[in-house]
């Protein structure tokens, strides 16, 4: 070896100078996004969840009266008891959120696909599919559903055949097909994601296993989808996030009726936010062990090292 | 993928690509169907809006709509171009400084070490998926108390750290190799020289990608006029245009159609302006 690799400064000298120039570079970079962070999020949620075991009234001297409640945790109670819509609404979230998210990853995954290829008029393609991401906003998709656009009408025909299906299932499965175009219109993101990281793989690759006798069924089994796994994960986490805190999640339309409801009001309604962003946590790590790369790869992409100065 | 010979990228119409075609054409008139629609939509003249069925092409297009908008914005007391300008000025400063502050911030994330990057992350990972309405009034307390209430900075302020922004970017320099850092660095290059000369250019897709989310986020962001503003002189065309479509319930729907249009307009030449960076994604990384 003709070059010996820089050695990993934090094995021997634990806060050496250079580690410590390294540290505050670090968050010389970060400084700003701190800042935006802990004043308008950290800040934020920490309120949030300290009002969600208190009482609070809007109005009066300071803007808001806070008083304690007997028991801290009557909210969280309340939310599970007396709110009748919310489990049954979390409920039919999570399983539209595993008959979609399936959809979204290999539609879009099939899309980068096709993108990929040579054919002509490729970057018109292209454009056409990430275009909906950015017209899929709030008023204007809500306008478009309204009128019936999103669906097609063919699939009204396949929902009637599913009428023996119970009714907890069908509902969903209802709304997956009523709802199938602008399921499709979010993908444009993923589309991006994934074609990133197939135009990556070098074609030789590719050459070099059809001339081995792989098929394109094999090659793509064997190299391509290896290579964009990673992309795999991502794509699931920012589309699991996407749809659980888009606008039109009923969920947030719950809780935000809740919040601005004059009877129980703002602290329910915190309670409920913060239930639900547990429940995307549980639900996110879920996905996070389901497509993370094994262990043992990872130890390649690990050995960097030099130090930023 | 369609690999003839040494033509990797044939001039010509090939027979070999009719396949691709026919799954890629039907599929792209379903995605380009909503931009069809809202064009038609704002043309459409009242019988044709509450047609029923609805329709989706216009058959009589009319300017009525525009008309009627154009009526109501003279109506009013602020100036419609007051709106525009205050938009404009939110929207550039935000895109300016979110794009700033997410590279930087995923640039240490992603490249350098130091205590604490991982529970950074996880900050980062928790506002991402936070309910966005729980964290209002907090907010509210926030601007208030530091008395920014009714500025532009109370606009600008919440915005400016987007949490999608810095998670996409820092995904996309994780990708970076980490040999071609090696290599600034034996040249003498020091870290901001690399965020600089290296990282930016290398992830301007991404850049672009979360530019334009950014935008669309803040163009139609119609909560900071609500909620920290009150004076109406500094709220911005989101408000003003929603205000508008809710005015009369027949004419509003006119209205609020041909609104969505001019709304939609500056996301597509955005779009236009930044789709090549976009578009050609990591293809040129530099190292194989």
């Amino acid at each position: 070896m003709a070059t010996k690799a820089p050695k990993n400064p934090h094995d021997k000298h634990p806060l050496s100078k250079r580690v410590l120039r390294e540290w505050l570079h670090g968050y010389l970079f970060l400084l700003p996004w701190i800042f935006g962070v802990s004043v308008f999020f950290v800040y934020a949620m920490v309120r949030s969840l300290i009002f969600s075991f208190t009482d609070v009234q809007i109005g009066g001297e300071a803007g808001l009266t806070i008083t304690a409640l007997a028991n801290p945790w009557q909210n969280y109670i309340d939310v599970f008891t007396t709110e009748v819509n919310f489990p049954i609404t979390l409920g039919s979230f999570a399983l539209s959120l595993v008959l979609q998210l399936p959809i979204i990853i290999s539609f879009s995954l099939i899309i980068a696909l096709l993108l990929n290829s040579k054919i002509k008029a490729r970057g018109l393609f292209r454009m056409i599919f990430f275009l909906p991401v950015i017209i899929a906003t709030g008023p204007v998709m809500n306008m478009l559903t309204a009128q019936g656009v999103a669906s097609v009408p063919m699939m009204a025909d396949m929902t009637s055949l599913l009428g023996a299906l119970p009714q907890f299932l069908l509902d969903p499965l209802t709304d997956l097909f009523n709802n199938l175009i602008v399921i499709l219109w979010n993908a444009g993101i993923q589309i991006l994601i994934f074609l990133s990281g197939l135009q990556k793989v070098s074609k030789t690759l590719y050459e070099a296993a059809k001339i081995d006798g792989a098929s394109g069924w094999e090659s793509f089994w064997k190299i391509t989808l290896p290579i964009v796994k990673p992309m795999i994960l991502l794509n699931s986490i920012y589309t699991v996030v996407t749809l659980a805190t888009g606008g039109t999640n009923e969920i947030i339309e719950l809780i935000y009726t809740v919040t601005n409801a004059p009877t129980k009001g703002y602290e329910y309604g915190m309670a409920m936010s913060w239930i639900y962003t547990l429940i995307i946590g549980v639900i996110l790590v879920i996905v996070f062990l389901l497509f993370k790369e094994k262990s043992d790869k990872k130890v390649v992409y690990e050995k960097r090292r030099v130090t930023l100065r | 993928m369609a690999i003839k010979g040494n033509k990797v990228n044939p001039a010509k119409f090939e027979p070999s690509q009719i396949k691709f075609y026919l799954y890629l054409l039907p599929l792209a008139v379903l995605m380009g169907a909503p931009i069809v629609y809202i064009v038609c939509h704002a043309f459409k003249p009242m019988d044709e809006l509450f047609a029923f069925p609805p329709k989706f092409f216009v058959s009589n297009p009319s300017g009525i709509n525009f008309t009627n908008l154009f009526q109501q914005a003279a109506g009013s007391t602020v100036p419609f171009s007051r709106y525009v300008f205050n938009s404009l000025v939110v929207t550039v400063a935000v895109l300016i400084l979110s794009v700033l502050i997410s590279t930087m911030a995923a640039f240490a994330l992603s490249k350098m070490r130091f205590r604490g990057k991982n529970m950074m992350m996880e900050i980062n990972n928790l506002a991402l998926m936070f309910v966005a309405t729980a964290v209002v009034i907090p907010r509210y307390l926030t601007i208030s108390f530091t008395g920014i209430l009714d500025t532009w900075l109370a606009h600008i302020l919440p915005l400016i750290a987007m949490p999608v922004c810095l998670f996409l970017i820092k995904q996309f320099m994780d990708q970076v190799p980490d040999s071609l850092l090696e290599a600034a660095q034996l040249e003498g290059a020091g870290a901001f020289t690399i965020y600089l000369k290296i990282i930016l250019p290398m992830v301007k897709p991404a850049i672009a990608t979360g530019c334009i989310l950014t935008f669309q986020q803040v163009w139609n962001n119609t909560e900071t006029s609500n909620l920290f503003v009150s004076t109406e002189s500094m709220r911005t065309l989101a408000f003003y245009m929603n205000t508008l479509s809710g005015v009369g319930s027949v004419q509003g729907q006119g209205i609020a159609a041909a609104a969505a249009l001019i709304m939609f307009v500056p996301n597509l030449v955005l779009f236009i302006i930044s789709q090549s960076a976009v578009m050609n994604t990591m293809a040129h990384s530099g190292l194989k």
